[in-house]
C-alpha cells in the first residue's frame, strides 16, 4: 500500500511540474498587462515599467519561470499583483472557506444521491424510481447558479427560514482564525452558537453545489445496484435465505458504490473551481472567487498558484479514492499489488 | 432532510438598532495611502487618513490638515505649507512637519497609488508646523494635487517596517503592514480590515474637525462603527437592502427595475453624489475614423436622447469635457443634444470614404460584461446602419481590452470608457490628462490626437496659472477647440447613486470627486427612525 502511495505521490508531481509550465507560459500570453493592473489607472509609464523589472516580465520566459519556481521551492509563490499580498496568504485566506462548503456539499450529495440510487435501484420500475429519475434529469439540467438563486428568493427572503449571504451574520464577530473552518473554529472557541450559525449559513449553498451531484451519484447508483442485482451471487444468497438487508448492505451495496466514489472524487476537485456563481450569489468569500478575481485582473502568480491547487486536489483526492476502492474491491487490491 | 433539520433551528437576527452603518463599497485591497490607487481604496483613506487639502466643492482645494500654502520664489518649484496644530493620529501622538516630510518622502518613493501625478518631489521640514516640497519641475497646480496626498504616522510606520522589502534601506516602507493597520489622522480608526473582503472601523473622537451637532437634524448622530462590505452581486445587495443588513451602497451599480425599486420604497433613500462621463474616444490615426468629418458623422448620427431614455429619471444627460456640475463647464457639439442624421450625413459625404461607404467599417469596442457600454454601442451600431456604414461591436475582457488601448495601432476606431473624477484636481483630469501629450496617455487619450498647437500650448498653460479664476477662464477657452477636432463624443453623464436606509443621513456636501463623498464624517445616522423602521 505505502509503495503505491508513494509512486502514485511521485507521478503527481511530474504532473504538477508539467501543469505549472503550462499555466505559466498560458497566463503570460493571455492579453493585458499585470503591472498595469497592479498600479492601478492613474499610474505614470515609468511607475509600470519600474515594476514590470521588479516582477521579472521583460525577462525571456525561461528566466521568468525560473524565478518563480525558485521562489516556490521555498514556499513562496509570489506576490498576488491585485490583493498585493503573498499569494501563500491569499490561499490561506480563501481555501478553507471554499473547502468547508464543498465537504459539506460532498456530504449532502454522497448520502441523499446513494440512498436515492439505492432506493431506486432497489425499487427498479416503481413509482419512485420514475419520480427519481424525473427529479435527476431536472438536477442536472439545472445549473448551479439558477438553484443558488432560487433557494436564497425562496427559503431566504420569502419563506425568512435560512440565512441568505456570507459564512456568519454580517454584525457576528468570527472565532479566532485556527483552521479557517467557521464551524470548527467555533467550536474550538468554546462557540457552539457560532458554529452553529455557520452551519446554518453553508446549507443553502451548499445544496445549491449538490444538486446536480446529487442526481448524477444517484443515477450511477440505481445503474450499479441495477446491474449487480442481477449478477449470480446475489441470486444464491437470495436462494440461500439470507437476510434481504444483508443482501443489500453487505453484498450488494458495496460493489455497487465503486463508481460512485469515483465520480465523487472527480466531483469534489471540479467544486474547487467551478463554485464561483454560488459564491457570488451568497457572498461567500471562498478560493473560486479568488480564482476568477485573478483571472480578470491578469494576476499572474495567482493564476498559476490556483491551477496547481486545483491540480493538486484532483490529484490527492484521486489517489483517496483509490485508496478508498482497493478497501471496497480486494481484486483492485490485489492488482495494484497493495496487498 | 437535513435541509430540514437545520433550518429548524431557526436564524436569530442579531444587533438591529446598533449605532452601526453597513456599507458596500468596492474593495478595499490596501489601506496603505502610498499605495492606494483609483477609488477601489479611496473610500477608506478619507475615513481613516486626511489629505493635506481638501476637495472643495466650488472646485480647486481648501485647507485641511494644512491651513495655508504659498510659492516660494515665484516660479512655482518650491512650496511652502503650514500645517494646523493640534491634530491628533489615532494613536494619541500629535501631527507635525515631520510626520509630513516623511509621507511625502515615502509616498514618492515607492512610486505607487496616487503619487504619478505629482512627480519628483523632495520634503523639507522648515519647523514643527512648516514643509517645504521643492519640485522638479515647476507646477502652479501642485496644491490641488494634494488632496490624495495622506500624511501617515512617521513613528508608528518605522517601528513596523519589513526589512526585507524592495525599498533599499527603508525596507518595505511598512506597506505590508499598513495595508491591515492604519496610521492616520482620520475620522474613523480601523479595526480590522481582510483585503478585498471587508474592514471594521470606529469612530474617532479625537478627530481635528470635532463631530459638531450644526446642520443636522435632532436624532441625527455620528456614526460609531462602520462595516465595509465589498460585493458585486447587485441581486444580493438588493436582497440585503430590503432586509436591513445593509446600510448604504456607494458603488451605485444599480439596474434600472432596481432603481426604480429603492425608489418606490419607503424606507429607502438614493443620494446623488456626483456623475461620471460616458466617454467614447475616436481614435484620429486608424482608418476610417482618421478621417475628422467620419468622426463628425458618427457624433451627429447618435441617438443621444433615445440612449437616455427611462434613465432621465435618475440623472443620466447631457455631459462634456467636463462634467455639467463643474464651474467652466462649456456645452459642446451637438447642440442641441439629439440625432441629426442630414448633418451626419451632410459629414460623411465630405469624408474620405464617402465613395465607398459600404466597404467601411468602424470598430466599436465595449468592456465585457457592461451591459450600458453595449447598448450604447447597438445604438450607433443602428444609427450608423442608417446612413450605410457599418458599426462592428465587440465586448472582450478588461485584459484584452485595456492592453488593446497601449498603442494607436492597436486602439480600435471606437473605445468606451466610464471616467469618474478620481484625479486631483478634477478640471485637469478632464483636460490636461486627457488631451495633452503630457497627460495620461492609454485608455485616457485613446484618441491618439496630438497635433493642435494651440490646445497643447492652452493646457500648458492651465498649468502654469496659479489664480484658479484665470485657470477656469483657461479651462472654457480650451474645450470648444478640443470639441471641434470631435476626438470623443459623450453620450451622458452615469450618476452615482447612492442607495441608502432612510435613516442614514448625507453627505452634508457634495464635491464632484471620488472620496470625499464616501467620508463617514458627512454622514449621520437616525437612531429614532432605524428603531422604528427595522427594530424588532
Amino acid at each position: 500500500m505505502l509503495l503505491f502511495v508513494g509512486r502514485r505521490l511521485f507521478q503527481s508531481l511530474f504532473v504538477l511540474f508539467g501543469l505549472s509550465l503550462l499555466i505559466f507560459f498560458i497566463a503570460r500570453v493571455m492579453p493585458g498587462d499585470p503591472a498595469r493592473a497592479a498600479l492601478g489607472f492613474l499610474a505614470t509609464e515609468e511607475q509600470v515599467e519600474r515594476l514590470r523589472e521588479e516582477m521579472h516580465l521583460n525577462d525571456p520566459f525561461p528566466v521568468q519561470y525560473y524565478h518563480w519556481l525558485r521562489g516556490l521551492v521555498h514556499g513562496d509563490l509570489g506576490t498576488s499583483s491585485y490583493t498585493r499580498r503573498p499569494v501563500t496568504a491569499d490561499l490561506i485566506q480563501y481555501l478553507p472557506a471554499t473547502f468547508e462548503l464543498i465537504l459539506f456539499a460532498t456530504l449532502i450529495s454522497a448520502i441523499v444521491g446513494q440512498v436515492t440510487g439505492l432506493l431506486a435501484g432497489y425499487f427498479r420500475n416503481s413509482w419512485f424510481d420514475g419520480l427519481s429519475r424525473l427529479i435527476s434529469y431536472l438536477g442536472i439540467a439545472t445549473p448551479s447558479f439558477a438553484v443558488a438563486i432560487f433557494l436564497l428568493f425562496i427559503f431566504s427572503q420569502v419563506l425568512d427560514l435560512a440565512p441568505g449571504v456570507g459564512r456568519l451574520p454580517i454584525m457576528m464577530t468570527p472565532p479566532p482564525r485556527i483552521t479557517g473552518f467557521m464551524t470548527i473554529d467555533g467550536l474550538l472557541a468554546g462557540r457552539a452558537d457560532i458554529a452553529l450559525t455557520a452551519l446554518k449559513h453553508m446549507v443553502l449553498p451548499a445544496i445549491s453545489l449538490a444538486v446536480i451531484h446529487i442526481a448524477q451519484e444517484g443515477r450511477i447508483t440505481r445503474t450499479a445496484i441495477v446491474e449487480n442485482m442481477q449478477k449470480d451471487y446475489i441470486t444464491l444468497h437470495r436462494v440461500h435465505g439470507i437476510r434481504t438487508s444483508k443482501v443489500v448492505f453487505k453484498y450488494l451495496l458495496k460493489p455497487s458504490i465503486i463508481p460512485t466514489v469515483t465520480v465523487m472524487g472527480l466531483d469534489f476537485a471540479f467544486l474547487m473551481s467551478n463554485a464561483f456563481l454560488v459564491e457570488m450569489v451568497y457572498m461567500w468569500p471562498g478560493f473560486s472567487r479568488y480564482a476568477v478575481t485573478a483571472m480578470l485582473n491578469k494576476d499572474l502568480n495567482a493564476i498559476v498558484a490556483v491551477v496547481l491547487v486545483i491540480g493538486l486536489t484532483f490529484a490527492l483526492v484521486n489517489l483517496l479514492v483509490d485508496i478508498i476502492i482497493m478497501g471496497l474491491d480486494p481484486t483492485v487490491r490485489l492488482r495494484r499489488g497493495g496487498g | 432532510m437535513l435541509l430540514a433539520v437545520v433550518l429548524a433551528a431557526g436564524f436569530a437576527a442579531v444587533g438591529e438598532v446598533d449605532n452601526v452603518a453597513v456599507i458596500n463599497g468596492y474593495p478595499v485591497i490596501t489601506a496603505d495611502p502610498a499605495a492606494a490607487s483609483d477609488w477601489y481604496d479611496t473610500e477608506a483613506m478619507y475615513n481613516l487618513y486626511s489629505p493635506l487639502v481638501y476637495p472643495d466643492p466650488a472646485g480647486g482645494v481648501r485647507p485641511h490638515l494644512a491651513t495655508s500654502w504659498e510659492a516660494v520664489g515665484g516660479d512655482y518649484t518650491h512650496w511652502r505649507f503650514t500645517l494646523r496644530e493640534g491634530v491628533k493620529f489615532h494613536s494619541g501622538y500629535e501631527m507635525t512637519a515631520e510626520d509630513v516630510a516623511f509621507s511625502m518622502t515615502r509616498f514618492i518613493a515607492m512610486g505607487k497609488g496616487n503619487s504619478g501625478p505629482l512627480g519628483e518631489v523632495t520634503a523639507q521640514v522648515v519647523n514643527d508646523y512648516a514643509v517645504d516640497f521643492l519640485l522638479a519641475k515647476p507646477s502652479a497646480i501642485f496644491p490641488d494635487t494634494l488632496a490624495l496626498f495622506f500624511v501617515v504616522e512617521k513613528d508608528l510606520v518605522l517601528e513596523n517596517v519589513d526589512p526585507n522589502g524592495s525599498y533599499g534601506e527603508n525596507g518595505d516602507y511598512g506597506e505590508n503592514w499598513l495595508a491591515t493597520h492604519d496610521a492616520g489622522t482620520g475620522p474613523y480608526m480601523m479595526t480590522s480590515h481582510i483585503p478585498g473582503q471587508r474592514l471594521d472601523a470606529v469612530r474617532f473622537v479625537d478627530y481635528f474637525e470635532g463631530w459638531s451637532d450644526e446642520g443636522w437634524g435632532e436624532n441625527e448622530v455620528p456614526i460609531e462603527r462602520l462595516i465595509f462590505i465589498m460585493e458585486t452581486d447587485y441581486t444580493t445587495l438588493m436582497t440585503l437592502l430590503r432586509s436591513g443588513d445593509l446600510d448604504l451602497e456607494i458603488n451605485g451599480g444599480w439596474t434600472l427595475p432596481q432603481l426604480e425599486g429603492i425608489d418606490e420604497d419607503p424606507t429607502l433613500d438614493l443620494t446623488t453624489v456626483w456623475a461620471q462621463n460616458v466617454t467614447v474616444w475616436m481614435n484620429t490615426q486608424v482608418p476610417p475614423t482618421d478621417d475628422e468629418h467620419f468622426r463628425k458623422a458618427l457624433l451627429y448620427a447618435f441617438d443621444y436622447e433615445g440612449i437616455v431614455g427611462p434613465w432621465e429619471a435618475f440623472g443620466n444627460g447631457e455631459t462634456g469635457i467636463l462634467l455639467p456640475n463643474m464651474p467652466g463647464y462649456v456645452a459642446i457639439e451637438p447642440q442641441p443634444r439629439q440625432q441629426d442624421l442630414q448633418r451626419a450625413a451632410d459629414e460623411l459625404a465630405l469624408s474620405k470614404y464617402a465613395d465607398n461607404l459600404n466597404a467601411v467599417t468602424a470598430a466599436f469596442h465595449f468592456c465585457g460584461g457592461l451591459d450600458f457600454e453595449e447598448d450604447i454601442g447597438l445604438q450607433l451600431q443602428a444609427d450608423m446602419a442608417q446612413l450605410g456604414v457599418d458599426v462592428e461591436v465587440a465586448g472582450p475582457p478588461w485584459p484584452e481590452y485595456s492592453a488593446e488601448c497601449g498603442s494607436a495601432e492597436s486602439t480600435p476606431n471606437m473605445t468606451i470608457f466610464l471616467f469618474a473624477p478620481q484625479a486631483a484636481p478634477t478640471h485637469d483630469y478632464y483636460t490636461y490628462s486627457m488631451f495633452s501629450p503630457g497627460g495620461l496617455g492609454w485608455i485616457f487619450e485613446a484618441h491618439w490626437y496630438f497635433e493642435d498647437q494651440e490646445i497643447i500650448d492652452l493646457l500648458d498653460a492651465t498649468r502654469a496659472e496659479a489664480d484658479p479664476v484665470a485657470r477656469l477662464a483657461l479651462y472654457e477657452q480650451v474645450q470648444p477647440l478640443i470639441a471641434d477636432h470631435a476626438l470623443a463624443f459623450y453620450p451622458y453623464q452615469k450618476p452615482t447613486l447612492f442607495a441608502h436606509q432612510s435613516y442614514i443621513v448625507g453627505p452634508s456636501e457634495t464635491i464632484v470627486f471620488v472620496g470625499p463623498s464616501e467620508n463617514m464624517h458627512k454622514w449621520r445616522i437616525n437612531l429614532e427612525l432605524k428603531e422604528e423602521l427595522r427594530g424588532s
